[in-house]
């Protein structure tokens, strides 16, 4: 029997094989929500708790929170503002907000009174209760928690580059300033530094 | 027709030792069909049916952000846009066994990847997206991204996405880094021999003013013949409206092929190369108005000039393989004629059959991008974009009872593909 030039065979094996893609069926895996998986280098679950367990951690034990609850007997009311991505990703800052928000009120070392957002559908609540709810269980209009201090802040990046390989790094920066005066009783800052290396092949 | 590739191409011809027949393949149609006649959800239906091959999935995602954008769906369009990033981003790593197939194959079988322009563009759709959106901060995040791709494409400017980015950062009431960006924008567009914008003009005359940059504005007020510029007070004081005319679409790619018989053995031949057709806006001009004030559109991105320098930059390397493939398939089908001359024969045609030039690219985009600007009294604004030369009977659009406050600009966007080739097409 006559054998096939090998270039033969190389040429029937590229025309054909090319052609046909390998189909792999997707895997799911479950993790813990607590572990650590960088897939792209991006910002990601992990360092949003990260920074937002840091950065409520040295809020919390700065003598800011010692003088207003021994000039005032009560815990500091918080409210979180704005924070502003002002970084090279998309970055969910609601995620973060929430995350800083869950420590801030778990530590219970301050109050913590809802957003501009909340408030606008809780008081629309309050106001449907006035005309529907039993006057015994109806809440009044004008009774709300006024914030003490707001939680202010922005996230930024600087990358550097060359080639395949790439440095990112965060910067995140949080300030509570107070409402009565707007005085900054607290600054916080948190840095996270990665590098990253791009696969230069790929199948 | 460009003449030193079809040169090129005939001299191997030649080299080869045959006659050569040259002729044009035709590629697509329906797609520009629909987008021309603003159907723009059976141009989705289209694209969705067409989908499938993996090394085409960048060109789909961004036509499918192109197509959801022209509706109005910024979000989806966002979304898609963002996917199609990431599938770029894994294709900048080089595969093997594509690069195989190209050699041995076709330019084709190789994934699609998005030439500098095209990569430029769609953070400049999705910063557009986001400010029509008024998420300011999101339209920044791209800008600052665009910012990083001309770091790593550093031979490569689009002076619109750096006039873009300088708009985003006055936005974002970022007036420093907006000057720098109206800047390189500026740059760009004296080192590519084009006409500086008119609003570009003012924008760096207002700016560098205001910053107190007095050197650099009497340089500029020197250069540009602007002698009425808002400053940035008046700026303040009243309203902007921006609307930004996608206007046409991008020329679509076709081939030239030379197909050939050897006259001693009768193997064929086939050389095949892309080239772009001829393509016309059918909107010459536009108008955005309100009742008090006009502003006629500028130029300020030339798509198709782009489209084609990148083209050409490609083709030694385009021409290259393709000779190296056409001289690999024609040995292994002559070693194995020898053999099995009819395994050689069906080798043979295989091979002329596979051998066909990438037509692939981004043909969703405009051909060129326009820019109007409105200064307007803060308050209640019906708003309108007309647009001369359409063959279609709604050749405008409206934006009625904005209301705008002082200091505030609001971004608009529209698309019009109307366009025609020169090349001759059949549409179902």
């Amino acid at each position: 029997m006559t054998r096939l030039p090998a270039g033969a065979l190389a040429l029937i094996a590229a025309l054909c094989g090319t052609l046909a893609l390998s189909a792999c069926a997707t895997r799911v895996e479950r993790i813990d929500v607590d572990e650590t998986r960088d897939l792209s280098g991006d910002w990601n679950d992990t360092d949003s708790r990260l920074v937002s367990e840091e950065m409520v951690r040295d809020a919390l034990s700065r003598p800011w929170l010692d003088r207003f609850i021994s000039e005032k007997g009560n815990l500091p009311a918080v409210i979180v503002g704005e924070v502003r991505n002002l970084s090279h990703e998309h970055i969910n800052v609601a995620t973060f907000i929430g995350d800083i928000e869950r420590e801030l009120i778990n530590s219970g070392g301050v109050q913590f009174v809802a957003s501009k957002n909340e408030r606008g559908e809780i008081r629309e609540e309050r106001k449907d209760q006035e005309l529907n709810a039993s006057a015994e269980t109806a809440k009044r209009m004008g009774e709300e928690l006024g914030a003490d201090f707001m939680l202010q802040g922005a996230i930024n990046s600087i990358l550097d580059t060359e080639g395949k390989e790439q440095v990112r790094y965060y910067q995140v920066d949080l300030t509570l300033i107070s409402l009565t005066d707007n005085r900054k009783v607290w600054v916080g800052q948190k840095k996270i530094k990665k590098f990253i290396k791009k696969n230069s092949f790929r199948w | 027709m460009p003449p030193k590739p079809l040169a090129a191409l005939v001299l191997a011809a030649m080299a080869l030792g045959q006659g050569a027949c040259v002729g044009i393949i035709q590629h697509g149609g329906e797609l520009d069909h629909y987008l021309s006649n603003n159907q723009t959800a059976r141009a989705l239906e289209l694209i969705e049916s067409r989908r499938g091959q993996s090394r085409n999935k960048s060109i789909y995602l961004l036509d499918k952000a192109m197509l959801l954008r022209m509706q109005q769906q910024l979000e989806a369009s966002n979304s898609a846009f963002e996917e199609a990033k990431n599938v770029i981003e894994k294709l900048d790593a080089i595969s093997l066994r594509e690069q195989a197939a190209a050699l041995t194959v076709s330019d084709s079988m190789r994934s699609y990847l998005p030439r500098p322009f095209e990569r430029t563009l769609i953070h400049c759709f999705k910063a557009m997206n986001y400010l029509e959106l008024r998420q300011l901060d999101d339209a920044r995040v791209e800008i600052l991204q665009l910012d990083e791709l001309f770091k790593q494409q550093d031979d490569f400017q689009l002076p619109f996405a750096r006039y873009l980015s300088g708009l985003v950062f006055e936005l974002n009431q970022e007036p420093d880094n907006a000057l720098v960006a109206y800047r390189k924008a500026y740059e760009a567009y004296r080192d590519s021999e084009r006409e500086i914008p008119r609003l570009l003009q003012e924008d760096l005359l207002r700016l560098s003013d205001y910053l107190g940059l007095a050197a650099e504005h009497r340089q500029f007020a020197l250069e540009f013949a602007v002698e009425n510029w808002p400053t940035q007070q008046q700026v303040r004081q009243q309203a902007r409206a921006v609307a930004i005319l996608n206007n046409g679409l991008i020329p679509r790619k076709h081939s030239h092929e030379i197909m050939a018989q050897s006259p001693g053995d009768g193997q064929l031949h086939r050389i095949s190369t892309p080239f772009y057709e001829q393509r016309n806006t059918r909107v010459y001009s536009a108008a955005f108005g309100s009742d008090a004030s006009v502003s006629h559109a500028e130029l300020f991105a030339d798509l198709e000039r782009h489209a084609r320098a990148a083209l050409n930059d490609e083709m030694p390397g385009i021409i290259a393989r393709t000779v190296a493939r056409v001289s690999i398939k024609n040995k292994v089908v002559d070693d194995t004629r020898e053999q099995q001359p009819l395994l050689g024969f069906a080798l043979n045609v295989a091979a002329v059959l596979s051998e066909q030039a990438d037509t692939r690219a981004w043909y969703t985009l405009p051909q060129e991008i326009l820019v109007m600007r409105l200064e307007l009294e803060p308050g209640l604004h019906d708003l309108q974009l007309k647009l001369s030369g359409s063959l279609r009977p709604d050749a405008s659009h409206s934006w009625q009872q904005l209301e705008l406050e002082p200091g505030q600009t609001i971004v608009f966007s529209l698309h019009w593909p109307e366009s025609y080739s020169n090349l001759r097409r059949r549409y179902r």
